[in-house]
């Protein structure tokens, strides 16, 4: 009995002294520079003299009646329910093709796979070119098509500029939720297929009675990797509209970025970041919360 | 596979320590102050080829005249630049000479003490008056200068393609009137009138900017933007609004042009190409034109200042812009300010302006001669203007240059009414000044 405490005590030892570099690491990294940040949102700061003023809860209060930024939360918003409706059906559709396929489609998963390799800037000075009105290819193709009355002003346009960038990002994501669902369906033991198919299911009845069933867990977890994903996206659409034109296409993210660098108010960007920290964990943990109940 | 776990451990132990050291060292000096030479490091916004060799020879003759120092030239993208900046000075970072427009930003950095104060050395042997005196009015600051002009004479000039002209049987306009029959001649012939690429708005903010001026005279927006009796509510504002977006139902501008990138040049390929025949822009686009497609600048390319408003307060002579585009700074936490002034110099000495010349610049030195007709002409524009108002985006303090830029990129959307637009500035600018 004694021993065993001694051993017991000697194990946590010994994980609390291989944690501590992990603990030390995020400390540093993640969890003081949000402590930081929380720290200057209190402050009216241009992010380069020495001196800070304090002006409490200020930011907090212009923040509630940002109509910028709740604009950008509203696309924010827009964009998670987007994401999801337009990724999940695709990936799920291509991963069920290529599973289908076997080795004979391997090539395939690599091709698909590509706009998951590329640097989302290259991605976005890439369709810049591809949308521009006048030289651009997607204009080509519909001219070529005599679709000319289908180009539109892609990324000028307010009313479409959002869904240009939309449609960037889901091209880009696919290819990630696609090998996602890949793995999971390769973890369905073969004999259900066998089982099926001896019990006369078609391939459409194989996959609702039996490969959505099994996947869902993998989508549910797909669907909260994408909500978290979107609610902080901010690199492709600063790169394509720097949130323009007008605020059309202004993330959360874009907006703290503008705030704290082009205009010199680093607190207000600090609040805004703050805010975007509140609101993504709360978002996070309720997702959390609301599959796992379903699960249990 | 023991091995490879070992393998592992020592590899996540030393990014361990190394992440360690990176925190707690104050700065990357604690690493470069080994060798025995001396460091400068400097940034700057050349990214073609050529300009970007050229100030590289400019730094290597300082390297030899001072063998004891390195320089490390860092070109930057423009935009990014920006940011990149504002980051290493907050952070104490900062590079030691940096490449600044002056004005509102640049007074940021004046004010929170992280530029050195060089007067002194201006004045040393009268080196200042090396300068065209309008070079000085967007660096000098509480009487004192803070940075030398060096790079070229950047003012905003209409250009268009000649041949386009000379098919359509059009003349260079000089009066709004005239210019306005321009473009419905080109739009009738299916031309583009005006190319503009607005996605970082102040493309599209040098129209509505010459406007104003056309209209009122400088002191219109000087007033207002200093709070000194001027409102941005002013008739005059909203009247610029208006032409502003008349001139966008006309559809004079190319179409997707608040999406269009002008870094990458997307609105320059279609006066290239000639499906465009306008397109208002800084002279900085010269040397870059020159280098892309030198043919069209030799043959095709031609340029006039904005036109007249009839009634308009404005005298027609009077550009926006600066008398030097770039200048150059010299940083507080520089550890040899003297000599890193020294290798600014030899970026505008007589050997770099005959360099600059080449390259299609105009560089703020005095009593100058081109072979070029085309920066000649520049030149004698630029001595014979009744006044050269600073970019207001320079102008302005940062947090309302962005609202500002905001605001007229909207104008141009149509998104937003010329009145609303003045009353929303004005707002803006009243709740910054306190006043």
């Amino acid at each position: 009995m004694q021993k065993d405490k001694a051993s017991k005590l000697m194990q946590n030892i010994g994980i609390l002294l291989f944690l501590t570099p992990a603990l030390v690491l995020i400390g540093i990294y993640i969890i003081w520079p949000i402590a930081m940040s929380f720290n200057l949102s209190m402050f009216e700061w241009d992010g380069i003299s020495p001196q800070k003023i304090y002006v409490g809860f200020n930011n907090w209060k212009n923040l509630l009646q940002d109509t910028i930024f709740w604009h950008a939360f509203f696309n924010n918003v827009k964009f998670i329910f987007l994401s999801i409706i337009i990724e999940m059906p695709i990936a799920i559709l291509l991963a069920v093709l290529l599973d289908r396929g076997g080795k004979k489609f391997d090539a395939f998963k690599s091709l698909f796979y590509l706009p998951m390799l590329m640097s989302s800037v290259a991605i976005g000075v890439l369709f810049k070119y591809i949308y521009d009105p006048q030289f651009g290819l997607l204009s080509g193709i519909l001219s070529f098509l005599h679709l000319d009355f289908l180009t539109q002003d892609w990324l000028g346009d307010p009313k479409i500029a959002f869904y240009s960038v939309v449609a960037v990002i889901c091209w880009q994501y696919i290819p990630f939720y696609m090998i996602f669902f890949i793995a999971a369906l390769s973890n369905i033991p073969h004999e259900l297929y066998e089982a099926a198919k001896i019990d006369g299911a078609t391939q459409g009845q194989y996959f609702w009675r039996i490969e959505l069933p099994l996947l869902s867990p993998s989508i549910k977890t797909a669907c909260i990797l994408s909500l978290i994903g979107s609610l902080k996206y901010f690199d492709l659409i600063y790169v394509m509209t720097e949130g323009g034109p007008s605020n059309a296409t202004e993330l959360m993210a874009t907006y703290m970025y503008k705030n704290a660098f082009a205009s010199f108010k680093m607190g207000y960007g600090s609040t805004i970041a703050s805010a975007m920290f509140m609101i993504i964990t709360t978002a996070g943990i309720l997702a959390y919360f609301a599959t796992k109940k379903k699960e249990a | 596979m023991k091995r490879f776990g070992r393998i592992v451990a020592v590899v996540t132990l030393v990014v361990f320590v190394l992440s360690l050291v990176l925190v707690f060292s104050p700065s990357e000096k604690a690493f470069s102050s080994a060798g025995s030479t001396k460091k400068i490091v400097f940034w700057h916004i050349t990214t073609d080829a050529v300009g970007k060799q050229m100030i590289q020879n400019q730094v290597n003759r300082f390297m030899k005249a001072n063998p004891g120092f390195k320089v490390e030239v860092v070109p930057l993208q423009n935009d990014s630049f920006k940011t990149k900046l504002k980051i290493a000075m907050g952070s104490n970072q900062a590079p030691d000479v940096f490449v600044t427009w002056g004005g509102g930003p640049f007074f940021e950095y004046v004010r929170a003490g992280k530029v050195k104060d060089i007067t002194a050395y201006m004045n040393e042997k009268g080196y200042k008056n090396r300068f065209i005196d309008a070079a000085f009015g967007p660096i000098t600051y509480n009487n004192k200068i803070w940075a030398v002009p060096v790079e070229g004479a950047g003012v905003a000039l209409i250009w268009y393609n000649k041949e386009i002209f000379k098919k359509y049987n059009l003349k260079v306009p000089t009066t709004y009137d005239e210019f306005l029959n321009i473009v419905k001649t080109l739009k009738a012939k299916g031309i583009t009138p005006i190319t503009l690429a607005n996605k970082t708005k102040w493309p599209g903010c040098e129209w509505y900017w010459y406007l104003v001026d056309r209209l009122g005279g400088p002191s219109v927006f000087e007033k207002a933007a200093e709070r000194t009796g001027g409102s941005f509510a002013d008739p005059t504002f909203i009247k610029a609004g208006e032409m502003l977006q008349d001139l966008v139902k006309m559809g004079a501008f190319v179409k997707g042009f608040n999406g269009l990138d002008w870094d990458t040049g997307q609105s320059r390929m279609l006066l290239y190409s000639g499906k465009a025949a306008m397109e208002l822009m800084g002279t900085w686009q010269i040397p870059i034109m020159k280098a892309e497609n030198k043919k069209f600048y030799e043959n095709n390319l031609d340029f006039f200042p904005f036109p007249a408003i009839k009634g308009g307060k404005g005298d027609p002579s009077n550009l926006i812009g600066m008398a030097s585009s770039n200048y150059y700074a010299v940083t507080t936490t520089c550890k040899y300010p003297k000599e890193a002034f020294n290798m600014i110099q030899y970026l505008i000495d007589d050997q770099a302006v005959k360099e600059r010349i080449n390259y299609g610049q105009i560089p703020p030195v005095k009593g100058l001669k081109f072979t070029d007709p085309m920066l000649q002409k520049v030149y004698n524009i630029i001595a014979k203007a009744k006044s050269v108002q600073l970019w207001w985006d320079q102008y302005l303090p940062p947090q309302l240059a962005e609202t500002h830029k905001d605001i007229v990129q909207s104008l141009f959307g149509l998104t937003i009414t010329p009145k609303a637009a003045a009353e929303k500035m004005e707002k803006a600018a009243k709740d910054y000044f306190k006043k």
